[in-house]
């Protein structure tokens, strides 16, 4: 028997209050240990990580990198590992390698193995693959059963097939597969980050309007406390409620804070959709018990008659360059518009091909849009990116741009050795690949089970149990 | 009613913060630093949601407000001009768009 079965068979809600313990919003970016020993001391029935998000934008869905450093995402790994190993309980993953597309759950599944030889331990791994292929998508979007979520533009069925990957995220109910295979371990692809911790409450017949939304609050670990941190937070669940606690001492989860969580990264702080239906936020009830723990309870979840997939898939733009120079002569700022449509047009005499410019002016409404009187009189920063089917032509574009607006000549100049500072040289920089997301959208009536593939794998040397 | 002079909301407010709720919608949480302050934002036109839409140059009835006077916050959602990570898009986590609503006299 295995972590799961052992806390499945073991566990009743009426015992007392189920512990979980959530190590990282970010598995990759450096786990606080000093907290996360405090939360293991406390004997948690199962640690949950998260690993991803949409939030550092297209690339890596698109590319299938991931964002958190490969050094220090085999350091993290290897804390809650070894932690959840020698407590035997179960550890959650989700979202691997960011996006939590294939290639980002294969590397990731690939270090497990690599840290497991390492250190000589073994255990039984169930693995998520959240991919979603194109032609499901294509149909869903010609039987008007594919919903943007916000503003998106409607994408053609050759937007979509031109995706490199495209995931869902799972729930609960996933999760819930996951957890048949009797794993130590399970790690999905893309995964609603409240399912991570919410799959086990429910299974074992916690209240799922409970479980979500002690799950919602502490996949974020600390964030909801003052001051907010990245530490260790322990949830303790019951069948009323749960409370929370932060594993740091000096981050205290007050109920300000904490209702505070419930608008963070949310367009509307009473309603929050899953996958099997909505969580209502409006009557939870947030209390202090000391100083350091708020105790929670109240939120309420309606079931959706089917569940709803949520899916996120981006497409290659082209290869990017980038150009960033300064720009300190008041005349050249009034007119600086004029200026980049002026040298654009004479670029495009010069450099052949389907390159697109696009500006960035840092001082003159770069972050966002500025009234002419809010524009920087002093200087301003320049960064210019190119987009270019290739590199090469990429590059060829920031170059030739470079050169031509430094000895761009403009009514009134006075600067006439040039118009640009460069901070180091070359000015122009190779800039990755540029990606742009095609698909944030809810696909009604999608085959879960046949999308979510679960598999289970033996890690290390012992073979595995079960089956 | 007595004629008060009117204030900036970044001197009645302790956290004014923006941020994507996704990759197409933008969010904005107001919390005030009383129960006063907080009625006379809440009270206030500058703050209705068409106001908020005219300050951010989007639709009017696109900005969705939200109330929650037991934080003493208010919370402003709507969508955002272009997909976060876009090219073109200056602000991909949405964590700077704030600086309008400082200067919002109440």
């Amino acid at each position: 028997m295995n972590a799961a079965r052992r806390l499945l068979q073991g566990h009743r809600p009426g015992d007392g209050p189920l512990r979980v313990l959530s190590a990282s919003g970010q598995l990759g970016y450096g786990i606080p240990e000093a907290a996360f020993a405090r939360g293991m001391a406390r004997k948690p029935h199962f640690i949950g990580a998260d690993m991803g998000s949409i939030d550092p934008g297209p690339y890596y869905l698109g590319s299938g990198e991931m964002a958190a450093p490969e050094a220090m995402v085999r350091r993290d790994l290897t804390l809650v590992l070894r932690a959840a190993l020698d407590a035997g309980i179960p550890l959650v993953i989700g979202s691997a390698g960011t996006a939590g597309a294939r290639p980002q759950l294969e590397s990731v599944t690939a270090l497990l193995h690599e840290i497991a030889r390492e250190q000589g331990w073994s255990f039984r791994l169930a693995t998520i693959a959240s991919d979603v292929p194109a032609d499901l998508v294509v149909q869903a979007r010609q039987q008007g059963r594919l919903a943007a979520i916000g503003p998106m533009p409607e994408p053609s069925d050759d937007d979509i097939r031109a995706c490199s990957h495209i995931v869902g995220q799972c729930g609960t109910e996933t999760f819930a597969r996951a957890f048949e295979t009797d794993p130590d371990v399970i790690l999905a692809g893309r995964a609603c980050d409240t399912a991570i911790f919410a799959a086990l409450p429910e299974l074992l017949g916690y209240p799922a309007g409970l479980a979500l939304h002690m799950a919602k609050i502490i996949e974020c670990t600390s964030l909801c406390c003052r001051p907010g941190g990245r530490d260790a937070m322990l949830a303790e669940l019951d069948l009323k409620g749960f409370t929370l606690e932060s594993m740091n001492p000096d981050s205290h989860a007050t109920p300000a804070s904490v209702a505070a969580h419930a608008l963070y990264e949310q367009a509307d702080p009473f309603l929050v959709d899953e996958p099997g239906g909505t969580l209502y936020l409006a009557d939870a009830r947030y209390e202090a018990l000391d100083n350091h723990r708020t105790r929670v309870s109240g939120a309420r979840f309606e079931p959706r008659a089917q569940p709803t997939l949520k899916i996120e898939g981006a497409r290659r733009l082209g290869a990017r360059a980038v150009l960033i120079a300064g720009i300190a002569d008041p005349t050249l700022l009034q007119v600086l518009d004029s200026v980049l449509e002026a040298v654009t047009a004479k670029v495009r005499a010069l450099v052949p091909g389907d390159w697109q410019p696009v500006p960035h002016v840092y001082g003159c409404g770069a972050v966002r849009p500025l009234p002419a009187a809010q524009r920087a009189t002093h200087e301003a920063g320049l960064v210019l990116e190119f987009i270019a089917p290739d590199a090469l032509l990429a590059r060829t574009a920031a170059a030739v741009y470079k050169q031509n607006l430094l000895h761009h000549g403009y009514p009134g100049r006075v600067s006439t050795a040039g118009n640009l500072a460069f901070p180091f040289t070359p000015g122009e920089l190779d800039a990755n690949e540029a990606y742009g997301f095609v698909l944030y959208h809810v696909m009604a009536g999608a085959p879960l089970t046949d999308i979510f593939r679960v598999e289970a794998h033996a890690v290390g040397g012992r073979a595995a149990e079960g089956n | 009613m007595t004629q008060r002079d009117p204030v900036r909301l970044r001197e009645l407010a302790h956290i004014v913060r923006s941020k994507n709720a996704g990759p197409t919608m933008l969010t904005l949480d107001v919390f005030f630093n009383d129960a006063a302050a907080y009625e006379r934002a809440a009270g206030s036109a500058a703050l209705a949601s068409g106001a908020v839409a005219a300050l951010y140059e989007v639709a009017p009835g696109a900005v969705q407000r939200y109330l929650l006077p037991q934080l003493h916050a208010i919370k402003f959602s709507m969508p955002r001009k272009l997909c976060a990570g876009t090219p073109g898009d200056g602000d991909l986590y949405g964590a700077q768009q704030h600086g309008p609503l400082l200067e919002v006299l109440l």
